[in-house]
Formats: structure tokens, sequence, C-alpha cells
């Protein structure tokens, strides 16, 4: 029976990081190996669906992806003379067999290649088009189409980064012991960048387009599965499944963006909330909270309340003030305005976002705005509520929150 | 993030450089635009024709008139444009910035609107 399209893609994406992994143990040249692996993928890509999948498709894309690699180094040598750039450890015979065979995948090449991916000698952009590539096994045409930029671009990013990391004399291996958690902390960042970007309030045209939420989620379960015991990631898996979880109450049937307080809770995902609050409570029990794990907790509380008006805001402002300790942060903090204003009334939150007036990086920022109307609104001052929602409409730059606050300000 | 950064002028002020600034502000714009291609931070740059080949199209009762030139009555025209993709604003007004008319006039920079969100 011919395997489906999908069937291939999953495992092709799954096989994808371990793939280059071995490929960069033994050759070292990302740039090369990279772009050797993603032709092995798109061979399988067009072969398999008609062919089958063979009897070991790991080792079936090794093979291919090596001699992808020798026809590009003879290639340039022949060309000028390059090939010190390639130390190859393995005879050539062995090279035309299935190397790996039988091997079990080696589980730390997945995160030493999301370390790679999210050097800091790379923008964020670069971060994230080189992660979803060589570790989510995603073409730069599926890339470029999920962030609306012409492929060439997106081409052009990713051989920089690969310039950029092979420049820097990065290498495929994990860092010192003691610099692992902080550039853990930068593929955290980059996976929280990519769920951002695909947190579109607009259902979307999933079929054609990759989804970046999802494909967050799958890279954080991946990270997940390799440091179990890194409380941040448990938080940032959280987070992300408990932000995932109100995904069909977000928008109504005619596409518009809906407020947390006035979601249909039934629509809630109940079994990725169990997962997410089951994940957040036992990294909380842990040890020292992180900032991930803290805004998992916020969105843990609001996800158990099983209605707006049951919801613990003391609990919730606790959490803010936690989070305001750990990691404080001004745009925090105009969160926290709303906590603030739910338990001690609305002027004591206009009083706390009056204190952030003098903060350039939210001062004009829209969200401040929509948080002032909001809280105005509530204070039974509709008309300077409604001046402080146009003003977020026309501030906001996302099309789906322009609707929204543009009919926050016509209903007050 | 994408924005779109606007460069005007009108052509006494393109007359008034001096034919080798115009050619080495053209070199320069040049090496401008492969530096951020390169980047992937730059989607696309173009320059408009002049004002006198503009149209303007307006359909009156679904009869569409064409008359010659822009829309708005203006001392400068838009005269080319470049789109930008970064990750702040802060790195669109750098890039800006580093254009070599914004040393002469001035760069308009615009953010684009877009379909995504953010966890709120």
């Amino acid at each position: 029976m011919k395997p489906r399209g999908s069937d291939v893609e999953d495992l092709l994406r799954s096989l994808a990081p371990q793939v280059l992994g071995v490929l960069l143990r033994r050759h070292q040249a990302f740039d090369l190996c990279e772009d050797a692996v993603q032709e092995a993928l798109l061979s399988a890509a067009m072969d398999w669906p008609a062919k089958g999948i063979p009897d070991s498709p790991r080792a079936w894309l090794i093979t291919v992806a090596t001699r992808r690699l020798i026809d590009e180094v003879r290639g340039e040598r022949s060309r000028r003379e390059r090939e010190d750039r390639l130390a190859f450890g393995a005879p050539p015979a062995e090279l035309s067999r299935f190397p790996g065979d039988g091997r079990p995948p080696d589980r730390d090449d997945t995160l030493a290649l999301l370390l790679l991916c999210c050097h800091p000698s790379l923008t964020p952009p670069s971060q994230i088009a080189l992660t979803l590539r060589a570790v989510g096994g995603l073409t730069s045409a599926e890339i470029a189409s999920a962030f609306f930029v012409p492929e060439a671009t997106m081409a052009q990013r990713v051989s920089r980064a690969k310039k950029r990391i092979r420049d820097a004399g990065a290498t495929f291996s994990m860092p010192p012991a003691g610099e692992v958690d902080e550039r853990i902390r930068a593929v955290c960042h980059v996976l929280y960048l990519i769920f951002n970007e695909g947190y579109t309030a607009t259902a979307g045209d999933r079929v054609n387009r990759v989804d970046l939420t999802l494909e967050a989620l799958r890279l954080a379960r991946d990270l997940h599965r390799l440091r179990p015991g890194d409380g941040e990631i448990s938080g940032l898996l959280a987070l992300m499944l408990l932000t995932e979880a109100r995904r069909a109450a977000r928008v109504d049937s005619a596409g518009e963006l809906v407020s947390l307080a006035d979601q249909n809770r039934s629509r809630w995902d109940r079994a990725v909330i169990d997962e997410g609050v089951a994940l957040v409570t036992e990294a909380l029990a842990g040890g020292p909270a992180g900032p991930y794990q803290v805004q998992a907790a916020i969105a843990a509380v609001h996800d158990e309340a099983a209605s707006a008006e049951e919801t613990d805001w003391p609990q919730i402002l606790a959490l803010y003030e936690l989070l305001d300790r750990i990691a404080p942060n001004p745009m925090a903090a105009v969160n926290r305005a709303l906590a603030v204003a739910m338990v001690q009334g609305p002027h004591a939150g206009l009083r706390l976002l009056d204190t952030l007036a003098g903060d350039d990086r939210v001062a004009r920022h829209h969200r401040m705005y929509a948080m002032r109307g909001h809280l105005l609104e509530l204070a039974g001052s509709p008309g300077e509520a409604r001046e402080a929602f146009g003003e977020a409409a026309r501030r906001t730059a996302s099309l789906p929150e322009k609707r929204y606050l543009r009919a926050r300000a016509e209903r007050c | 993030m994408k924005y779109i950064a606007i460069i005007y002028g009108n052509k006494e002020m393109w007359q008034s450089f001096p034919p080798d600034v115009a050619a080495k502000a053209i070199s320069e714009v040049d090496a401008f635009n492969r530096r951020h291609a390169e980047s992937g931070e730059l989607l696309g740059a173009y320059g408009l024709g002049d004002e006198l080949t503009a149209r303007t199209v307006r359909v009156r009762n679904g009869v569409p008139a064409v008359t010659d030139g822009p829309y708005v009555e203006a001392k400068e025209f838009v005269s080319s444009f470049f789109l930008l993709d970064v990750d702040s604003e802060r790195r669109a007004l750098d890039i800006a910035a580093e254009y070599p008319f914004a040393a002469h006039n001035a760069v308009e920079v615009w953010p684009i609107l877009h379909e995504s969100g953010e966890i709120a």
C-alpha cells in the first residue's frame, strides 16, 4: 500500500534533525551538510509516496544526503580546492552502503542542532529561519510562505545564517556545561517567537500554509523530551498548550477576535488544558520559578475558571507580582494592571498604568491604550474609554486587533 | 515586522545633484540594496517613473476616467520605495538611516498591516 503524503511528510520532518546530526558528526561543514540533507528530503518527498517508504528510511536519507554532499564537495574541489573544509572520517566504500543502519538515533543531536541554529551570532529572524529548516525539516519555500516573504528572501536568510555560523567558528557540538542553560534560553525565545508569529486571529489556510503555532509546539515538545528536567522548557510548552487550547474560542463565526472574558469556554480543549496544567504544576514544584512558568501559571488560572466571573484574580495578581520580581517587563506591567483592577478596582489599575507613562517601550504602545480603554470602561468613563480604544486601534499594525479595538470603541 | 520606506523628491531636487554626486549616490544605493537583500531583511526596492508618467484612475457611475499625473497635489512625489522585514521598529529606522538619500532629504518609514497577533 502506498503511504499517504502526509505520513511521509511527518516521517521526513522527524528524521530531518537526526540525519543532519549524523552528517555533521562525520563531516563538520554545517552549510554543506544542511544543503545535502534538504536535497535528500526533497528526493524522498518525491519518491516515497509513489514507491513506498524504504525499510530503513533513516539510513536511506543518510546515504542519499552523503552522496549529495560528496558530489558537492567534488564540484567545489575542482572549482577551487577547498576540500580542507571537510574532514571526511569515513572511507568512500562505507558511504555507498547504508551507514547508520541499526544504530539508535542519538537523542542529543537534535538539542545540539537547536543550539547551533539559535547561535548568538544570528539575529532572531535568521535563528527562526534556520531552526525551522534544519530542525523542523521545512523547505525555504514553506517558511517563506508562512512569514509572507518572497522565497528568495528566505533562501538568503538561511544561507546568510549558515555563513555567519561558519564565520563565528561555531561547531556541531554541545557548548560547555556552563553555557548550555543560557543557550537553551535562546532556543526557548526562538520557539516563543515562532509560536507568536503563528498566533493569528483568523482561521487561516491550514492546508496550504505551514501552521507556525503547531510547528512551535512540535519543536517545544522535542525540546521538552530532550530536557525533561528543565522547568523553563516545561513552562514554555505549558504556556503554548494553555494558549493553543483556547484557539477555537478565540475567534467568532465571522472570524473576529473574541476577548478572553467573552469566549465560549465550552469550546476550549480540556485535554490540552489538562496537559498544560499538569506540566506547569510539576515544573513549579521543581524549583525556583522562571518567567515562562509564571506566565503559564497565569494562563492556567484563566483556563481553569469555569466562567470569566469565577476567575481567581487575587491569584493572578500574586503571579504577576512574582513575574515582576523575577523578570521585570513593562508589557507585563500593562497586563498586571488588569489584575490590579479586578482585585483593587479600576482606578488602582489606572494608577499603575500612569506609572508607566514615562517608559518609552510601552507609553505609546497600542496595548497600553487598549488596557486604558478597558479600565476606563470599568471605571464608568465611556467617553474617555472610547477615545483610548480608538487610539489603540490606530496604533496596532495587526488587522484582527484593529477590527476588535474599533468594535470595542463603538460599544462604549 | 514589515515596513515600507518611502523616498520623496522632485525634478529640481534630483537635478540639483552634480553628475559625480548622483553617480556616487546610485552606486551607494546599489550597495545598500545588495547588503540588505543578502541579510534577508530587504524584500524589494523599486524606483518609480517621473510624475509626468503617472496616471490616476477614477470610476464614476461605472465609467473609469483616467487623468494625467498623481492624485495628490504636492511639491514632492514618491520617487522610490523599499520593503523591509525586520525584527523591530528600531532596526527598520537604523536601515532607513543608512539609505544614502536620508542624508540629503528624508526617508519615511511606515509599518505594514498584518494578520498575525500576539499572545495577549
